[in-house]
């Protein structure tokens, strides 16, 4: 009821907007595109909710943006894609939540004529897919190694003791982020030990309490890696805390904007970003482009790099990178 | 005569107390917190007796045990509060997002300057806390669902209103690290800082009122038998409504030393926490049945719990895994259980 209703509404509003000749040339059919993200509470997808929006503007096409509210979860994500595809969307972003998991989804929405993006993740069979767009975790945790590395003045034979701060043992982010530091220290840094890793189970008070456990246990602790967001606000809390800001090089995850003024500070040593709305808009504008033109993009699989925020980096570039909550 | 006899009885029944207080599971709490120092003061080679290892695991217990203290009362009830974690979260958010939108501060405000802020945030935390607790009492009484459904809903709607209030980031405010750090007196350091004596003076506090006052008394007799409770002419709903509120309350003041502790109220600050609180609760000896449990054994209880979290970090023998860490603690909640399961028929 109250959908007929509100579609009632569209119309008479968009039939309105037809009349005034709002376009001012024979209107074209205004396309659609849905965007099904992961999680809505995860910064980096309202980070990516901004350059989707902004690139549906720019495009002048319909975004449906939906997603589960807080979880990153195949089960509640099929059901959406399911729900999406029925309003026949001339195109879809997807986020898929598992590489098994969203194969058929991605596969119904190709099947019924959709041009199909995949972002940030992907499905184990990209074939008929427009364009997949990913970050790259691994490369995310070698720069931040290079960032500790930096930070410390690391000089070949001498030790420096580091420790990692993760989320949980199977969150993929984490682990390709891990092995990725861990495979830039094994090759380039020697002198690196990774003396210890502990989980914060998503809650920055537990990120807190190990991080205090590790300096007292630690004395001589060189660096951190706040592998993200919730770990990187309990270490931050433990080195202000204890006065020990600027002494241990913190290298954390994800440009959330309190993390941000927090380099200016002296806090964080480094902040490794992504850039969630970037590949948002390089989505949406390669659809778009697909859907009208038949346009193939030159490069079918894109990787979006990490970049590396710090004291150094521009008033501009904070810009950029720092993820915008809607 | 008369009088010797009351004498008498009255010495029988401070006795009674004192033996009350140091029940099978307190004393057996002592013990397991003896031998867990000694072990992980011999596994840490000497790290884990520390202030500094004492001060984070007595911080990790100020940010629990208001939360299982309000997890005790409920329970008593017969009741269970799912709510407290997400309580956490949405009033330090809150709590945050007055300080950072409504007036317009950041984290430059630091030290004695945002003492009077930091104060505010606790006052906004505690009204956000009572609010939500208010809530759970209107579904349990007035849409008459039960505790764990109805807390489940509120635990769920909480915690997406502090993502939509916080836009799924933490709200970095003016803070004063100083109310967290612990003291030194004379030159010798302590493992207790400002939050954390204000939060065993709260557990103190709230002791009392359980065992010692007439509201105390209603609680346990509404776990026991709420018929009764209803014959004795005390109201069950109004008595709900009390309980889940200072529940709601307690949860709103642990929001607000997570604000204290990170300086930011974010969406994760209490992520998982009403597990914690849970399992404190069972470790500490109160019946999920209702009617049975003592704040001392809560707050011995708790302890143990993050005795066992920090310990397990220190450890330097061996390397103990996260993973193996998370067994540990599960272990931990199965020895406490199993162990009340065979002092109770002993005790009877």
């Amino acid at each position: 009821m109250n959908k007929r209703i509100l579609s009632v509404g569209f119309a008479a509003v968009t039939a309105v907007a037809l009349t005034l000749g709002i376009t001012g040339c024979a209107p074209e059919k205004k396309l659609t595109i849905a965007f099904v993200m992961g999680a809505e509470s995860d910064p980096f997808f309202q980070a990516m909710k901004v350059g989707a929006e902004a690139e549906a503007l720019a495009q002048g096409v319909e975004l449906v943006w939906q997603g589960d509210p807080s979880a990153y979860d195949v089960a509640t994500q099929v059901p959406i894609v399911d729900n999406v595809l029925a309003q026949s969307p001339d195109g879809l972003v997807l986020i898929p939540t598992d590489p098994t998991g969203l194969q058929a989804s991605a596969d119904k929405a190709i099947a019924a004529g959709v041009a199909v993006a995949l972002v940030d993740t992907t499905i184990n069979d990209t074939t008929n897919a427009v364009i997949t767009i990913t970050g790259d975790n691994a490369d995310g945790g070698a720069k931040a190694a290079d960032a500790i590395a930096d930070a410390i003045g690391y000089e070949d034979g001498k030790t420096y003791e580091v420790v990692i701060g993760l989320t949980s043992a199977t969150a993929t982010t984490n682990v390709g982020r891990q092995v990725g530091f861990e495979e830039r220290v094994a090759s380039t840094y020697p002198g690196i030990q990774i003396v210890d890793v502990a989980y914060s189970a998503a809650n920055p008070q537990t990120a807190n309490s190990n991080v205090n456990n590790w300096l007292t246990k630690y004395p001589n602790l060189k660096g951190i890696f706040a592998i993200d967001g919730t770990n990187a606000s309990g270490a931050a809390a433990a080195l202000q805390s204890k006065g020990l800001t600027g002494k241990i090089a913190l290298v954390g995850y994800d440009a959330y904007p309190a993390n941000v003024e927090l380099i200016k500070s002296g806090v964080f040593t480094a902040l490794i970003a992504q850039d969630p709305a970037a590949e948002a808009r390089l989505a949406i504008q390669t659809l778009v482009a697909y859907i009208k033109n038949g346009t193939t993009p030159t490069t079918k699989d894109v990787v979006i790099p990490n970049v590396t925020l710090d004291a150094n980096t521009t008033d501009e570039d904070f810009a950029k990178y720092t993820y915008v909550a809607k | 005569m008369s009088n010797s006899k009351q004498v008498n009885a009255e010495k029988q029944n401070f006795l009674e107390q004192v033996r009350a207080s140091f029940s099978n599971q307190s004393t057996l709490l002592v013990v397991t917190l003896v031998v867990l120092g000694v072990v992980f003061q011999i596994t840490s080679q000497g790290i884990f007796l520390t202030t500094g290892t004492l001060g984070t695991v007595l911080n990790d217990w100020g940010s629990y045990i208001l939360l299982a203290v309000a997890q005790t009362f409920v329970v008593i009830t017969g009741g269970i509060d799912l709510s407290v974690g997400a309580t956490v979260s949405l009033s330090s958010v809150v709590a945050g997002w007055v300080l950072v939108k409504g007036l317009g501060l950041d984290s430059t405000t630091s030290g004695s300057d945002a003492t009077p802020y930091v104060l505010l945030a606790v006052f906004v935390s505690l009204l956000v806390g009572l609010t939500v607790g208010a809530l759970n009492a209107f579904l349990i009484n007035v849409l008459k669902i039960v505790p764990f459904i109805a807390t489940l809903a509120t635990m769920g709607a909480m915690a997406g209103l502090a993502i939509i209030i916080s836009g799924g980031m933490p709200l970095q405010g003016p803070n004063n690290w100083e109310l967290g750090i612990p003291y030194k007196i004379f030159g010798i350091q302590l493992p207790i800082s400002t939050t954390v004596l204000a939060v065993m003076i709260i557990t103190v506090i709230c002791g009392l009122i359980l065992h010692k006052t007439k509201f105390g008394l209603h609680t346990f007799a509404l776990g026991s038998n709420a018929f009764a409770t209803r014959a004795a002419g005390i109201s069950p709903a109004r008595q709900i409504t009390k309980v889940y509120m200072l529940s709601g309350g307690l949860a709103g003041l642990a929001g607000a030393y997570a604000y204290i502790r990170l300086g930011a109220g974010s969406p994760s600050n209490g992520t998982g926490m009403e597990l914690y609180a849970i399992a404190a609760v069972v470790i500490g000896g109160v019946s999920l049945m209702g009617g049975v449990g003592r704040i001392v054994g809560i707050a011995l209880g708790t302890l143990v719990l993050f005795t066992v979290q920090s310990g397990l970090l220190m450890v330097k023998v061996i390397t103990v895994s996260p993973s193996l860490k998370q067994v540990i603690v599960a272990l931990l909640i199965v020895a406490a259980v199993a162990v009340q399961g065979i002092q109770k028929p002993a005790r009877k």
